[in-house]
């Protein structure tokens, strides 16, 4: 099933002789049980692509559809809670409040979105899965880049989003780690079935794709794999 | 600063005024030539006639002086007043009993911590009067002096003025009217702003107090700006999430009033603790609803002062952690 579709999606910045076209007829698909990579060099519109596909920031000309449902007119009030109900962001830096420990990076969620949260029998069954059981009363400063991202990566998954969206989730870590988290996110896909989007310029994560776009100067398309 | 400057303040200001509250005086009558000052009123028994003596009603005749005796010397206000009136009722003994003769006095308990003795004999008044501490009264300061009550009759000898003039003013716990065009008639307000230096005094402390506290609610707002501009890419991150910036902001206030209900707190007790090491000629009053009403406003305008980093929470632009 397609759970988030964009419909030639065109992102300018600026205006008249400083008119910048972010994202050109962008046309995309994600699906549940699939990891999506999307792929491109700096400045190649990815980010603006994620802030569109997140509903942070309004398509100039297109359509932004989860669950069939038109995202991009929504108030900054409904698209807060649309995001807080549906989407899990990892993102490249600043992934944890760094004066909370991990059991309350989760637990703050708790505070604005009581209901909908994922079970605690199947949130102990993530941390099993990512590895983070004991380092739930530590601070971000006492883990590793790997047990950061991981971390980030189930707090994302706390809040029972529908889809997965990370940013650069790898840009800190080494061979080994990228491996691991390569790995997560198609368990995750699979597993859980969810569709997770991945922006990245990072190729070692092509191994676990389903689905890969990339994306150059603007312009996307769909790779054959 | 805030609350030992209030201190200190309150302190000196009670110095001015205690006697004045210990006599429950709601208005005064005095000469109109004195200009509201009464230790340099001068009434005849004319011009006392309209007014009775009673429990609620006093004749009062002050000078200042220079109390001597043992080698101590001391400046005081010489308050004289008859027996069993509304002022001679309010006088509060800590040590020894009220004036029976014309040669006693009843003075301040500030003299006894000078050195002045129960039963010592002293001089007093531009004749070099002798009188004889019989008592020790508290709250028993006028205009910074510690005051000394005796026998009204002895007032005009002590003052060097002509026993024509039999008092100074009259003090009421009602509402005193002039009835000739000899006196003039003040509010108890009227009164003490007309003290010498008391209004400039309170004025200044006010302003000083004022300035700390605009002083203490800027560094506040600063701290929070600081603290907040630390905590913006954290911010963003978490209004990624969908975390609303209202959560965000409410959080903030709340952090706000904790931090300054805890630092007035804190700053209460450091100045009672300051208090204990202050010399005891320096007079330190802490007045709790002063201190409540000084602690509410610094802790409302330390949260007003909160809404400069809540406007930078409100603004937090989510997209600017995407892309890193």
């Amino acid at each position: 099933m397609e759970k988030l579709v964009l419909k030639n999606i065109t992102k300018q910045f600026g205006s008249d002789t400083n008119l910048v076209t972010a994202l050109d007829d962008i046309n995309f698909t994600a699906e549940d049980g699939q990891l999506t990579l999307i792929l491109g060099p700096s400045g190649s519109g990815k980010s603006t692509l994620l802030t569109i596909l997140g509903g942070l920031q309004r398509p100039s000309q297109g359509q932004v559809a989860i669950n069939g449902q038109n995202i991009d007119q929504l108030s900054t009030k409904e698209a807060d809670q649309f995001r807080l109900d549906h989407i899990g962001f990892v993102l490249q830096s600043y992934n944890l409040v760094p004066y909370l420990n991990v059991k309350d990076q989760f637990t703050l969620v708790d505070q604005v979105k009581p209901k909908g949260n994922v079970t605690a029998q199947k949130f102990e069954s993530y941390l099993n899965t990512l590895g983070i059981t004991k380092l739930i009363n530590k601070f971000p400063t006492e883990l590793s880049g790997g047990q950061t991202q991981r971390v980030a990566i189930a707090r994302a998954l706390y809040t029972n989003p529908d889809f997965i969206l990370a940013d650069e989730p790898t840009a800190a870590l080494d061979s080994s780690r990228v491996e691991e988290v390569g790995q997560l996110f198609k368990n995750i896909a699979v597993q859980e079935d969810k569709a997770v989007v991945v922006v990245t310029h990072d190729l070692r994560l092509r191994a676990y794709a389903d689905r890969i776009y990339q994306l150059v100067d603007g312009k996307i398309s769909l790779e054959e794999i | 600063m805030i609350f030992i400057l209030s201190a200190l303040a309150f302190g000196l200001s009670r110095e001015n005024t205690t006697a004045v509250e210990a006599w429950h005086t709601n208005s005064v009558v005095m000469s109109k030539d004195a200009d509201g000052n009464l230790s340099q009123s001068l009434l005849t028994a004319d011009d006392l006639a309209d007014y009775a003596v009673n429990q609620d009603q006093a004749q009062v005749a002050l000078t200042p002086g220079i109390m001597k005796g043992a080698g101590l010397r001391e400046g005081v206000m010489f308050v004289g007043i008859n027996a069993d009136d509304l002022v001679s009722r309010s006088i509060t003994l800590t040590k020894g009993h009220l004036s029976q003769n014309s040669d006693e006095l009843v003075v301040s308990d500030k003299l006894r911590q000078k050195g002045f003795k129960l039963g010592q004999t002293v001089e007093l008044g531009i004749n070099n009067q002798n009188f004889k501490i019989v008592g020790f009264a508290k709250d028993a300061e006028y205009n910074i002096a510690p005051v000394a009550y005796g026998d009204i009759k002895e007032w005009s000898n002590v003052k060097g003025v002509s026993n024509r003039f039999v008092a100074s003013g009259v003090v009421s716990k009602k509402t005193l009217v002039a009835k000739s065009d000899q006196v003039k008639a003040y509010s108890k307000a009227q009164f003490l702003n007309k003290m010498p230096g008391y209004s400039a005094q309170n004025s200044t402390f006010l302003f000083m107090i004022v300035f700390l506290i605009v002083i203490s609610v800027i560094v506040v707002t600063i701290f929070l700006y600081i603290l907040t501009i630390q905590k913006v890419e954290n911010f963003a991150v978490l209004r990624a999430q969908g975390i609303p910036s209202r959560y965000l902001a409410l959080n903030t206030l709340s952090q706000t009033v904790i931090i300054m209900v805890s630092a007035v707190a804190l700053s209460v007790i450091l100045a009672l603790l300051v208090s204990l090491v202050i010399p005891t000629q320096v007079p330190m009053y802490f007045d709790i609803p002063l201190i409540l009403l000084t602690g509410l406003g610094l802790v409302v305008m330390g949260t007003l002062g909160s809404l400069i980093p809540m406007g930078i929470i409100a603004r937090i632009d989510p997209v600017t952690v995407i892309g890193g």
